[in-house]
């Protein structure tokens, strides 16, 4: 995690770096104007990097230790912690694409299409997000 | 081998250095797999953002009489006035997680004090749908003034950029609800509850630093 952090403060820093020079050089330039396209997303890619790093740096001191991972020591089962929770069998997520690709393609050809898929859209983030909330797994 | 039995101490005719590291299993806090995803997309929304500003900013450069024009029609005070409605939203949306760190999702008494998670989302929700309902006053007063989605560039990047705001802002307000119904769904509020309450306040402090530095370059700049 600490490798990570630095990588992302180092991408940072690079991408400040080239905001600063590729503005100076624009300003430099005959024409003498910023241009805008590649400064704002050097300055936010820099920012972009900032954003992880610090995250993951915020993380990382309140873990409380190195992760296994991170431990030339550690052996592989101590790294086989609960990952989170995932469904083995869901539908959802595949009705929801579904859906989402209907309204896409009402938005390309026709837009009564997206009408018809956006309900579907709703209904498959409601299923998803209640899925293990009713029925058997209600608690 | 006549040691056997007394316990640990020398290992018997081995020569090889017992392995005596630290157990490697400490108790650590694993990086919660949503938080650290959830932080990761709205690192690409940055970028998506990124995309927007960059428009704004070169179609700027390239008409600025256009936008000494165009600007002056914005109502800057009312603006200003939504702004602050949804920088507080930020501050209930923040008292929500403090209590939903806390498992405390319903309120104990009316006292503010004593609210809980779903108490603070409602009121985040209110202020959210009023800053929206803002937005769409102010759309609808531009429009009758003659700055549309095709009227001229200004238009065109004006909506484009508030516009991909307010549809973030929208679908913040249903993830609000989809938390609320989980809050109510489940007997005992428990970290899982929580993590998506903790995620979605990630995503609505988001958007709020997003509408600022849209408000400073659109409103304040021009």
């Amino acid at each position: 995690m600490k490798a990570n952090t630095n990588l992302f403060w180092l991408l940072s820093a690079f991408f400040g770096l080239s905001a600063v020079v590729y503005t100076g050089w624009n300003l430099l330039d005959d024409k003498h104007i910023v241009e805008w396209v590649g400064t704002v997303a050097l300055v936010l890619s820099a920012a972009l990097g900032a954003f992880l790093a610090f995250y993951l740096g915020r993380v990382r001191s309140h873990q409380g230790g190195e992760l296994p991972e991170d431990t030339l020591t550690a052996d592989i089962d101590d790294g086989d912690p609960e990952l989170g929770h995932f469904s083995p069998w869901s539908w959802w997520p595949i009705f929801l694409a579904g859906a989402l690709a209907l309204v896409f393609l009402g938005v390309a050809i026709g837009p009564w299409i997206a009408f018809i898929g956006l309900p579907l859209v709703l209904i498959a983030i409601v299923g998803w997000c209640y899925e293990y909330y009713r029925g058997f797994f209600a608690r | 081998m006549h040691e056997f039995g007394l316990g640990i101490g020398h290992n018997g005719t081995v020569t090889s250095t017992p392995v005596n590291f630290a157990a490697a299993a400490q108790r650590l806090n694993r990086p919660n797999p949503v938080m650290v995803g959830t932080i990761v997309w709205l690192g690409s929304e940055v970028m998506f953002f990124a995309g927007l500003f960059a428009i704004y900013f070169s179609l700027r450069s390239m008409a600025p009489e256009l936008w000494a024009e165009q600007s002056g029609l914005l109502n800057v005070p009312f603006s200003l006035v939504n702004t602050l409605i949804l920088v507080s939203s930020s501050v209930t949306c923040q008292m929500g997680v403090f209590a939903a760190e806390k498992s405390k999702a319903r309120s104990t008494s009316g006292n503010p004090k004593d609210w809980g998670m779903v108490e603070w989302f409602f009121l985040t929700y209110a202020l959210g749908a009023i800053f929206v309902a803002g937005q769409i006053w102010e759309y609808a007063t531009l429009v009758s003034e003659g700055v549309t989605l095709s009227s001229d560039s200004y238009g065109s990047v004006f909506y484009f950029t508030t516009g991909f705001h307010g549809l973030h802002v929208t679908a913040g307000l249903i993830a609000f609800l989809l938390v609320i119904g989980r809050a109510y769904a489940v007997k005992s509020f428990g970290h899982r509850e929580a993590t998506s309450a903790i995620v979605i306040s990630y995503y609505w402090h988001f958007v709020d630093v997003v509408w600022i530095g849209l408000f400073f370059v659109i409103y304040v700049l021009k």
